[in-house]
């Protein structure tokens, strides 16, 4: 008796068992079936109906394979385009074709042809210029700034007989410094740098006060593989063929940006009197390892230096005189009204020897 | 008696006042410190332009070993890697001449490739790059990447090599990020966002100055309220009164194999 009870427990254990193992199971599948499922959509060819085929996209898995798969570096037409060896055409056929025979071929004008092609006709050859200027980017550009200033350091010169210190005119230049670089033409950060010569466009919401900078109140940056190929074209890593050394794709594609973030729009790179070498204001640039999240480095001591001396200007100084007059003053010195509105930050007030203060305690 | 109660208690409270009156310091502010290099040689003395100094957390006894592997590492002189490294002489006074410690100093102009001073090596790279690109000009702005490694990078990636040594060893014994910034022509360097603390300031790499080698090694105490307008920290090769960093020199050391 004593058995039979114990066998009938050890089946029901058994059979209670297999029923719990088997809704785990279950629901292990399940959950296991449905987060493979969006993968499958995005991955299969059976729903390439849906996949816009006008577009292309590096961020595609099987879009990141190595770069000289798709991209010929040189292009063969960069003699024809450029006045240096450049990746300067999209890839050929063969590229896309391997995989995307069946879009290829694809009704009397296939979408895809539109990735590259301004004309989708078997008898155009024309292609868009590359790259294709109003697509959003999808790479983001490495460079380390602290890296390239060690590259072109500069021994220190003992002055020479005709370098020592002498009477000179007043002027608001710095030393004979400046005489030195010019006439030798040192490398520094206009080599990338320059002045613009292409006017910004204009903010989204438009220029604050309408008031428009004209080109020469930025530096350019690089627009083009130049200014890098000169000496990583081959042997100086990161060289051509890897693109990744500078190119990092981005979580999202995006438009670049023309106009720099200013907080002091009026200030103007051009203008004779700012003739101090970059670093001398742009201060942390030296140690910036990489591009992203730079922060706006110009102290107010950069400025201050010729804007608020006395007996020379006191630039800042009145205006912050004014805020104590009027709360509602608005500094237009430097800045549009939308930075100018604002409490002058702590650092405009010590420059002027004053505690720093807010505008809602002006009496 | 009770006047004096009186004016003590008039006076304590006076004080309780003005201390109310100090704004308290943020939490978590930062320091700025700002360097200015100045470098005497002779009875001239000018700004330290382009040189590197960083800053590592803890006082000069706590960063002792660095310090020591510093000031006991053999100098390489440029002139003696460059011809260790087969340098024609022309090359090692371009070099000289402009002041350069690599190549990519300056741009190479059509006198440094042909002419009275110009440079073999540079002759080489420019015919190099033109055979590979069809255009003399683009050869000559583009010569560098023609050039052999040792000659083009190999100064900078010797000194890389015992700059990251000594970074390593910096921030495994003080736990924390070594900071470098670069001065500016007029020698001026900025330390920015910047924990109060103790520090100790280095170049790590021996600065060749002239016919000497400068090491700099020193303390800095940076507190709360310093900001970059304040008066600078200033560094030189020589003793002063407002010198707050010292340098040890020794002359350059003689190279180990003369010229061909």
């Amino acid at each position: 008796m004593k058995t039979r009870s114990r066998l009938h427990f050890s089946m029901r254990l058994l059979i209670g068992g297999s029923i719990v193992a088997l809704a785990l199971g279950l629901i292990v599948h399940g959950s296991q079936r449905q987060r493979r499922r969006p993968a499958q959509k995005t991955q299969g060819t059976t729903n390439s109906a849906h996949i816009d085929y006008s577009r292309f996209s590096h961020a595609t898995r099987k879009h990141q394979g190595a770069c000289n798969t798709c991209h010929k570096i040189p292009t063969d037409n960069w003699k024809k385009v450029r006045d240096f060896p450049d990746v300067a055409d999209y890839p050929g056929h063969d590229a896309c074709v391997s995989c995307h025979r069946p879009q290829f071929f694809k009704g009397a004008k296939p979408i895809i042809c539109s990735v590259c092609h301004s004309k989708v006709s078997p008898r155009d050859d024309a292609r868009f210029a590359f790259r294709k200027p109003a697509t959003p980017r999808q790479f983001l550009i490495e460079f380390p700034h602290n890296k390239h200033q060690d590259v072109i350091a500069r021994m220190f010169r003992p002055f020479s007989t005709e370098e020592r210190p002498r009477f000179l005119g007043a002027s608001f230049t710095y030393s004979s410094a400046i005489a030195d670089d010019k006439t030798k033409h040192y490398n520094n950060c206009e080599i990338c740098h320059i002045s613009r010569t292409t006017a910004p466009v204009a903010p989204a919401t438009g220029w604050p006060d309408a008031f428009v900078p004209d080109a020469a109140t930025f530096k350019a940056a690089p627009t083009n593989h130049a200014a890098c190929f000169n000496c990583h074209w081959k042997s100086q890593a990161p060289t051509n063929e890897n693109c990744a050394g500078c190119h990092k794709l981005a979580d999202k594609a995006f438009f670049a940006v023309d106009t720099p973030n200013r907080l002091s729009l009026k200030f103007r790179h051009a203008r004779e009197q700012h003739v101090a070498e970059c670093t001398s204001c742009h201060i942390s640039i030296t140690k910036a390892a990489t591009l992203r999240g730079l922060q706006p480095d110009v102290p107010i001591t950069s400025c201050t230096e010729c804007h608020n001396k006395d007996g020379l200007r006191l630039d800042v100084s009145r205006e912050l005189e004014a805020i104590d007059k009027n709360r509602d003053f608005v500094c237009s010195y430097c800045h549009t009204s939308d930075i100018g509105h604002l409490d002058p930050p702590a650092s405009h007030y010590l420059i002027a020897g004053r505690e720093p203060m807010k505008r809602k305690d002006v009496k | 008696m009770i006047r004096t109660l009186c004016s003590i208690l008039v006076a304590c409270l006076l004080a309780f006042v003005c201390l109310a009156q100090t704004p308290p310091a943020p939490q978590g502010a930062r320091a700025v410190l700002r360097l200015r290099v100045r470098v005497k040689v002779g009875d001239s003395t000018k700004g330290l332009s382009r040189k590197r100094f960083f800053l590592t957390k803890g006082s000069l006894e706590q960063n002792k070993s660095m310090v020591e592997t510093i000031e006991r590492r053999p100098v390489i002189s440029r002139d003696c890697y460059y011809r260790s490294a087969g340098a024609s002489e022309a090359l090692v006074k371009w070099l000289k001449e402009n002041d350069c410690e690599s190549v990519y100093c300056r741009e190479i102009q059509p006198d440094d490739i042909e002419g009275t001073g110009a440079v073999p090596e540079f002759l080489a790279a420019m015919l190099a790059g033109e055979q590979e690109f069809g255009s003399r000009e683009l050869a000559r702005k583009w010569l560098t990447v023609n050039l052999p490694e040792k000659l083009r990078s190999g100064f900078y990636k010797a000194r890389q090599s015992d700059l990251q040594s000594s970074i390593k060893q910096a921030e495994e014994t003080s736990a924390a990020k070594v900071l470098s910034v670069m001065t500016d022509r007029n020698g001026t360097a900025y330390f920015t966002n910047l924990e109060p603390g103790t520090y100790t300031l280095s170049n790590i790499l021996a600065t060749e100055i002239g016919e000497t080698v400068a090491i700099w090694n020193c303390e800095v105490q940076v507190k709360q309220d310093d900001r970059a307008f304040e008066k600078p920290f200033l560094v030189s090769n020589r003793k002063d009164k407002n010198v707050k960093c010292v340098a040890i020199e020794k002359p350059l050391p003689v190279c180990e194999s003369a010229p061909k």
